[in-house]
């Protein structure tokens, strides 16, 4: 775990004190290593599930793509960034890096913990370094609005989870995940105690976000700059989905009922942000909108409890992961040579940009999930589960895989096809490194339909 | 001559990652004899290794 966590804090000082023009190359390829080395945690061959533990970090099954999609991100985000950025003083480049590290750091550390604390504590330390790249590097005034959303919206949802895990504490003695399952099972009957459930779950439900209190996503993914959109879009969300899956289990005497308020709330969100997109001409909102219904999808999965409802919602976390940032990478290179991210303003880029089409083509496949793709088979693991237990959910999880296809295809269609038109005039081509970090997301992707057993979690 | 200092003073900073990677790798390794210091040692859960088995755990 170390192995990782003390490269990653030595990223900081090599951002600080690499020569100016070194500072990119030498970020992202150490951060590319340690990627790689992050890798490693795949190979689990231990008996209880559990490896690479120390006194307060440890990996599962369930943590570990997580973790390790944490890792694949940053250099991502470094190689998405470095145009944008290109023209700001040196110093504001290295906090950037910096801050972007730092998120790394905290999202390991959130990811890994073993100790439920540790893991609120990491949770809410990563608004921090978010709110800093949203509200100091979006490019427009609303930015500021965007980020009081983004930090109360999490706030006001983390501070019941803070004393409902305090009352955990003084009950059962114990917040460590490893002890915690053979606890003895809590008996909860009154008033009160329904609220302490609510409490447990209602962070985690505004951070996926749930339908009804998501408000704060599209602003923040609209404001932020691109590697801030990609990290909320992969890592950030999943944080929700993992706290979850993690306190699910002190729940489950009481959630049979309780649940099913969400569950309708979180179907229904995946009908209604999928018709909010059909109807966007704001690119990144409507990228951000399908996170939302997304997700969606993956609370229904989770909150039906089942060991194919949680491998359905980790499959879908970690193909949604990497599609939605590919997806806002294709958005912000739109935006840097249009400046716009009005879809109206920039149509017909596929006779411009043909490479750059394929890309956008296969993402939004990706996004509709396309067979072989592990999109696909999250969603269907989650559809089929949520389908057994009660038929009628597929009259909205079936309507919203309708309106996903038809959305993407509406973004396919208003940003490649069609007549370019006239006022554009002269765009920069494309560059590698754009192509690069396309090839960057698709290929992971593409390679899990191969191994998918990598990201079923405790179902292998 | 010049050129190994100048090239030492342009990259020294690419040690700093693979020093942190050794660095934890051994506080990694620190971690692990702690947790085990007991390994095996169990009445209840102790076992005979098996062939090329050097820990029980993995």
């Amino acid at each position: 775990m170390l192995k990782i966590i003390v490269p990653t804090l030595m990223l900081i000082p090599t951002a600080w004190l690499s020569p100016a023009k070194w500072l990119w190359p030498t970020t992202l390829a150490h951060s590319l290593i340690i990627a790689l080395f992050s890798l490693s945690w795949l190979e689990n061959l231990s008996e209880t599930g559990w490896t690479s533990l120390n006194l307060y970090m440890g990996t599962d099954p369930l943590s570990t793509p997580l973790l390790v999609l944490t890792c694949w991100l940053l250099p991502l985000m470094i190689l998405a960034s470095q145009n944008h950025t290109s023209a700001e003083p040196m110093n504001r480049q290295r906090t950037y890096i910096t801050l972007l590290t730092s998120l790394q750091l905290f999202l390991i550390m959130a990811f890994s913990a073993t100790e439920i604390i540790l893991f609120y504590i990491m949770f809410e330390a990563t608004l921090i370094p978010t709110l800093m790249i949203i509200t100091r590097w979006g490019s427009q005034a609303e930015r500021l609005n965007a980020g009081s959303y983004f930090l109360f919206y999490t706030l006001a949802g983390s501070l019941p989870l803070l004393v409902a895990l305090l009352i955990l504490q003084n009950n059962t003695g114990t917040l460590s995940l490893l002890t915690l399952h053979y606890s003895n099972a809590l008996t909860l009957s009154s008033y009160a105690d329904k609220i302490w459930w609510a409490g447990c779950l209602l962070a985690f439900l505004v951070k996926m976000p749930l339908y009804g209190v998501h408000l704060w996503l599209p602003k923040a993914h609209v404001e932020a700059p691109i590697a801030g959109s990609m990290v909320l879009a992969a890592v950030l969300l999943k944080l929700g989905g993992y706290g979850m899956m993690r306190i699910m289990v002190m729940l489950e005497p009481l959630t049979k009922e309780l649940c099913y308020p969400f569950i309708i709330l979180a179907l229904w969100g995946i009908v209604m942000t999928g018709s909010i997109c059909l109807r966007q001409t704001d690119l990144k909102s409507l990228i951000a909108y399908s996170s939302v219904s997304h997700m969606g999808l993956v609370t229904g999965g989770i909150l039906i409890q089942t060991p194919w409802g949680f491998t359905g919602a980790l499959i879908l976390m970690i193909a949604h992961g990497l599609t939605s940032s590919a997806l806002f990478c294709l958005a912000n290179t739109n935006y840097e040579r249009t400046h716009s991210r009005t879809m109206l303003l920039a149509r017909g880029l596929q006779t411009i940009f043909p490479l750059m089409a394929t890309w956008w083509l296969i993402a939004s496949l990706a996004n509709l999930a396309l067979p072989p793709l592990p999109n696909l088979m999250g969603e269907l693991v989650i559809i089929i589960s949520l389908f057994n237990w009660s038929w009628w959910t597929i009259a909205l999880t079936g309507t919203g895989t309708l309106i996903t296809a038809a959305y993407s295809l509406y973004m396919f269609l208003m940003t490649q096809r069609g007549p370019a038109p006239a006022h554009v005039i002269s765009l920069d081509p494309t560059h590698s490194r754009e192509h690069l970090l396309m090839t960057l997301h698709l290929l992971p992707l593409t390679l899990l339909i191969l191994k998918p057993e990598l990201i079923w979690g405790w179902a292998f | 001559m010049v050129n190994f200092v100048a090239l030492a003073r342009e990259h020294w900073v690419n040690i700093l990652v693979p020093m942190g990677f050794v660095i934890g790798w051994y506080l990694d390794k620190q971690q692990d004899q702690k947790l085990t210091a007991f390994r095996n040692k169990s009445i209840l859960f102790g076992r005979e290794m098996k062939e090329g088995e050097e820990v029980t755990w993995k």
